[in-house]
This record gives structure tokens, sequence and C-alpha cells, in this order.
């Protein structure tokens, strides 16, 4: 008995030892993350706590903040023009998301495979993502123009049009423009994503059920689109929180007409915020919208979870 | 113990190839291939890796195009038709299996695809899943699966199929050693249960001596040999085949062939009977394999044998040594005192197990 409480005394230093030991890895861990740590909290935390703090009080450009409590949420609620302006970024959103997703998965498909010319067209289709998108909007808004541009007198040449017409001046042919613009501009960055995700199908996996007597659409349907759900899920995320997201292409090319009917949630936050300097009701806007971002993110990742537990 | 019926339905088909060629670019692969496999045959295509045994494996299934030649199965001319009506089944070397579907979805994958009533699926599936004794893990995905249970599950997506013909691409080289030797049996079981035709790719001669009916030796896209297990071991056509036939390899020495005798170093043996006599002297390549060599008897002409080490495997002993300057040998001891290094001793052969090849490596018979 006494050998015994001897043996579990002259355990304890160890015991304390190790976990000094453990607490100094700890504290080596911690200044390894520190600096990255140091940039989220000053480049994230802050200025999302400072918007929240912004967000309580009535916040002009001059004079004092003064506190107004939840005095600019109430009014959100009943700001038609905000909530327009959410509803047309939606609309955005989904016709956005359908043609860079549909185009970026096209782009892969085609440019996937191993060949002289492939790597020729994977640089083509890439080639615009790296144009930004203010230099982007600018030549569009160029292309588009009624005198000068090329599509209008293209249009007309085609016979699509009778005469030159502005293209910009009534809402489905401007939404379009610019949507066209942003499928050019950006499905070459989706391209990659999904790429990544093709390429890391074993060939074993379409041979077999090629085997198997599976014709290519079904192929596609049932082994190739279940295979790339990850990547699609990181694709389908970023395109929709980049398209709600949307200003410099609707205020470049469209300044939010015709008649306002392309503001978007961010355009509407910038008009608020910069125009009319109501930066306290800007920042609760902002937290609106970054509440709806969170949550539609959420549900994608949820309904594009992977179901099994282990592969 | 009596072997176990044949399946009812079995539908083998033979297999017969015509002058197939394969080429990638300027690289061919596969050259003038002939060959006629019989119906519930077990063939086995072996040889080192890049010797296109893969490659015209593919061919066979239709996931490669031949660039020449015809290919038939069950009588049918297939070489142009589409991998899933030839009447073959495959089994990859990475099983290949689905890895969102659970076994019974990737095991009845093919005939959903081909809009066969969920009912009939179900019950080839299940019919298949009890030959192989997988119903318990019938709802689990690949993912949840061990190797050897991955390995049943592709063959089980095979015999679903129901095909004329079963295609192994080295369907164990991803296992363990001593679940490769489970599952090699387990194949030649299913082999006589099944009783359909079996091609097996493998570069293991183990596993090709074991499985085969007849063995198919490649090299550089040709055929070296095409025998049972038994004919390339005693008899092989050349050199290549002697020498990847077999473990430990056969040993070759430079010898040279005057009249009756065999001149190996400064020792004089006798030759076997062979059909081309050497008149002045031809320098030939002796192969003995390890087994045939024994203690010479008193007063029979011998090579003199140094040891240099000696292997012990419990059975047998390996004898590693030289019988002369450039002449390294194995000998196979049997259960007795194993000789230290430095040993020397004289060694003899029968002529009846000697094997002699010409400067190419041509066997002379």
């Amino acid at each position: 008995m006494s050998a015994i409480t001897g043996q579990a005394l002259a355990a304890r230093p160890a015991v304390s030892s190790r976990r000094s030991r453990r607490r100094r890895r700890d504290l080596a861990g911690l200044l390894y993350v520190a600096p990255a740590l140091a940039l989220v909290l000053v480049f994230f935390v802050l200025p999302l706590g400072t918007t929240v703090w912004m967000s309580l009080h009535n916040w002009p450009l001059l004079g004092l903040p003064r506190w107004i409590g939840l005095a600019n949420y109430k009014a959100l609620w009943n700001d038609k023009a905000f909530w327009r302006a959410l509803g047309f970024t939606s609309y955005y959103t989904l016709f956005a998301t359908i043609g860079l997703l549909g185009t970026g998965l096209a782009l892969a498909l085609f440019a996937q495979g191993t060949g002289r010319a492939v790597a020729l067209y994977r640089t083509a289709f890439f080639l615009p993502v790296v144009i930004g998108f203010a230099s982007a909007s600018l030549l569009w808004a160029w292309l588009a123009n009624v005198d000068s541009g090329l599509f209008p007198a293209l249009f007309e040449a085609l016979g699509l049009t009778s005469g030159r017409v502005n293209i910009l001046a009534t809402f489905d042919p401007a939404f379009w423009s610019v949507t066209v613009m942003v499928v050019w501009k950006m499905a070459g960055f989706y391209m990659v994503i999904l790429m990544s995700g093709l390429q890391s199908i074993p060939a074993d996996y379409t041979e077999a059920a090629r085997i198997d007597g599976a014709s290519a659409l079904q192929r596609f349907r049932h082994i190739t689109l279940p295979l790339i759900r990850r990547p699609f899920a990181l694709a389908l995320v970023l395109c929709v929180s980049g398209s709600m997201l949307a200003f410099d292409q609707f205020y470049i090319i469209l300044a939010g007409g015709p008649q306002n009917q392309t503001v978007t949630a961010v355009y509407w936050i910038f008009n608020t915020s910069f125009v009319s300097f109501r930066l306290g009701y800007g920042a609760a806007l902002s937290m609106v919208l970054l509440v709806i971002l969170v949550a539609l993110s959420v549900v994608q990742m949820w309904l594009l979870r992977d179901k099994e537990e282990a592969r | 113990m009596s072997a176990p019926a044949r399946h009812p339905a079995a539908r083998a088909g033979g297999l017969e190839l015509r002058g197939v060629s394969k080429s990638f670019g300027a690289v061919e692969v596969l050259k003038n291939i002939d060959l006629d496999i019989r119906p519930g045959e077990f063939v086995v295509f072996v040889g080192p890796s890049g010797c296109g045994k893969s490659t015209l494996l593919r061919t066979i299934a239709g996931l490669e195009e031949v660039s020449e030649g015809e290919i038939a199965i069950g009588g049918r001319d297939v070489t142009d038709v589409d991998p899933s009506r030839r009447g073959i089944a495959m089994v990859f070397q990475s099983y290949a299996l689905y890895p969102h579907m659970t076994v019974a979805e990737n095991m009845g994958f093919g005939l959903r695809m081909a809009g066969r009533p969920k009912a009939a699926v179900a019950r080839d599936v299940g019919a298949a899943a009890e030959i192989l004794h997988l119903q318990p893990l019938l709802d689990r995905k690949p993912g949840q699966l061990s190797g050897g249970q991955r390995q049943r599950v592709a063959i089980g997506r095979a015999i679903v199929r129901d095909p004329q013909v079963f295609l192994f691409d080295e369907p164990l080289s991803n296992l363990d050693a001593e679940l490769r030797v489970e599952m090699r049996i387990e194949i030649a079981k299913l082999h006589r249960r099944l009783g359909n035709t079996m091609i097996y790719v493998t570069h293991d001669q183990t596993e090709a001596m074991t499985l085969a009916d007849r063995i198919v030796v490649l090299r550089a896209g040709r055929v070296e040999q095409v025998g049972s297990p038994a004919a390339l071991y005693d008899d092989p056509d050349n050199l290549f085949v002697a020498g990847f036939i077999g473990s430990p390899k056969m040993n070759v020495l430079d010898a040279r062939l005057e009249g009756a005798s065999l001149l190996v170093g400064d020792s004089r043996l006798p030759a076997p009977a062979l059909g081309t006599r050497a008149g002045p002297g031809l320098d030939v390549k002796l192969g003995i394999r390890p087994e045939h060599l024994r203690p010479a008897r008193e007063n029979e002409p011998g090579l003199p044998f140094t040891v240099d080490f000696a292997e012990f495997l419990g059975g047998t002993t390996y004898l590693y040594g030289q019988c002369g300057p450039d002449l390294s040998l194995v000998v196979e001891a049997g259960r007795g005192p194993v000789p230290a290094a430095g040993t020397s001793l004289a060694i003899a052969c029968d002529p009846s197990d000697m094997r002699v090849f010409d400067a190419s490596g041509k066997r002379l018979r």
C-alpha cells in the first residue's frame, strides 16, 4: 500500500513537468498564428464591430453621431427602395449563377483533356478573369454605346434591329448585356475550380461506366456530377455571394438605370452612405445584407453536404 | 472432395485475336498478336512492366481501339463494338468502385443504366452478392470497406453483368501478401463455380502459375510463348520465358556445345539429346533449374561449386555461389545440414533436365 502511494507521489512531478511542456507548446502555436489572427482582427473583426456600432447610431459624415438604438433597422423594414434593390440583386444572382456555372462547367468539360490546343483554350478562357471589373465594365459600356459602339452597329448589320438601338435604354437588353459581360469575364474562374474537380476523377470510373453500358450523358449525370460536388459547392457559394455583392458593372455601365431598375443592394448602400451621407443607416443595410449572405451560404453548404461519412 | 458444380447459367465464350496491333503515335505497343482462347479457359497474360499485357486486355475490353487486326468473342467479331456490347466485364486494378454509391448501387449500376426494372436489378445483385458473401455489405459505401472487400465488390459487379469473358487487370496488386493469397484462391474457386472464360493480367509469375489453365508470356508487345504452367516451366521456347517463369530463376550459364558434350568453364558435361548437332563448336546458353542441381555422384562429371551464401527456408535451402569466374548459380538443396559459406563441392545435373539455348536465346531442341 505504502509502496503504491510512494509511486504515485514520485509520478506527480513528471505529470506537472509534462503539463508545463504542453503549455509551452500551446503558447508557441499561438505565436505562429498570431500574425494571421492580427490580420483577421484588424481587417475583419474590427470593421465588423464598427459597422454594428455605427448601425445603432444616426451617423452623419460631419457632426456628432447620435445613439438611436434599433431605429435604423426599423426604418429599413419600411425602406421599399432597399427591398426593391435586394429583389433585383436576387434576380441578377439567379441568372448570373446559372450563366456562370453552366458556362464554367461547359468550358471545364471542353478544356479538361490533354493536348496541345487545350492549354491554349484554357488560357484564352481564363484571360478575361484577370481584367479588373471596372476596366471590363468600361470596355462593355463602350461596346454598347449607341453612337460609337460595336454592338448596336453589329445588331443592325445582322438585321436583328432596324436602325441603331440603344441597348442600354430599356431594362431587358440592358440587364442581359451586363449579365453576358459578367459571364464573359468570370466564367474562366469557375472553369478552373470545376476543372480541378473533373481532373481528380480517376479515368477508371469512366471506363468502368463505359463497360457498364452508361451513355456519355448517363456517365455525366451519375458519375461526373456527383463526384464534383465539393468543387461545385465552392463555386456556387463564391458565385452567389459574389453576385449578391454586385456593384461595379451596374454602376459603371448602367449607373443604376434605366429608371433606377438596376440598382443592386450594394449600390443602394453606396448611395445611402456616400451620396446621402447616412452612414449609420448604410451600416444597418450592410448588416442585413451580411446576414442574408451568411444564411444563403449555410443553406447551399447544407444542400451540397457530403452525405456519406467516409469515402 | 468433389469439385463444386458449375454455375448452371454459365455463358462461356471463346476469344480469338487475329493479327492485333496497337500503336500509340509512333510507338507500337502490341505487335501482330494471334491468340485463341477456348470457352471456359482461365488464361493469364504475364510479362514485365511495359510488355503490353494491360494494353492487350484493354484492347479486348474495347477501351482501346486496335490499330490493326480483329477480335472475336464467342464467335462474333467485336473489333468495332462498344465495350458494353462485347459480352465482357472487367475488374480494375484500382477496383474503380463509384465512391458515392453503395455496394448494391455499384453492382447494379449497369443494369439500372440499361433501364432494367428495380426488382430484376435487386434479384441479380442479390444473386451475385450471395456467390461472394457480400450480403451484409450491400448498404455500405466503398470507403467503408477493406481492400479485400472492395475487391470482392468489384468482382461482384462483374458477375452481375453475366459476361462471356471476365477480364482482370492486376486485381490483387493493391492487397497485402496474405490477402493476395486468399483472394487468389477465391478467384480460382469462382472460376470453377462460374465456368466463364477468364483473362487475367499480372506481372507476378506465382499468380500466373497458380491460377492459369494457360499462360501467355508477353515481351515488348509480342507473344513469347503460350502454354500450360507446366509446359512453360519444363519446356520454355526461349531464354526469356525460361528466366521469367519460376522462382528462383533458372540458372543460365555460358557454355560451348562440342559434339555430345557441353563445355562449361573448364568442366565438360554430357549434353542433352539435341536434334541439331553442332560440329566444331557452338556458343550456347545452358539453362538448369535450381532444383535439378545436386551433388555429383562418384566419377560423375560435374561442376565445381563454391557456396557464398545459404538461404534456409524451412522446407528447402537455396545455396548461392559460383562455379567459375562470372558463373553464378543457385542450387536448391533439400532438408539436411546447411553447407557453410566457402564450402566447395561438385554438383551435377541429369542431361534431360538441361535446357540449351542458342546465342539469340532461342531454344535448341
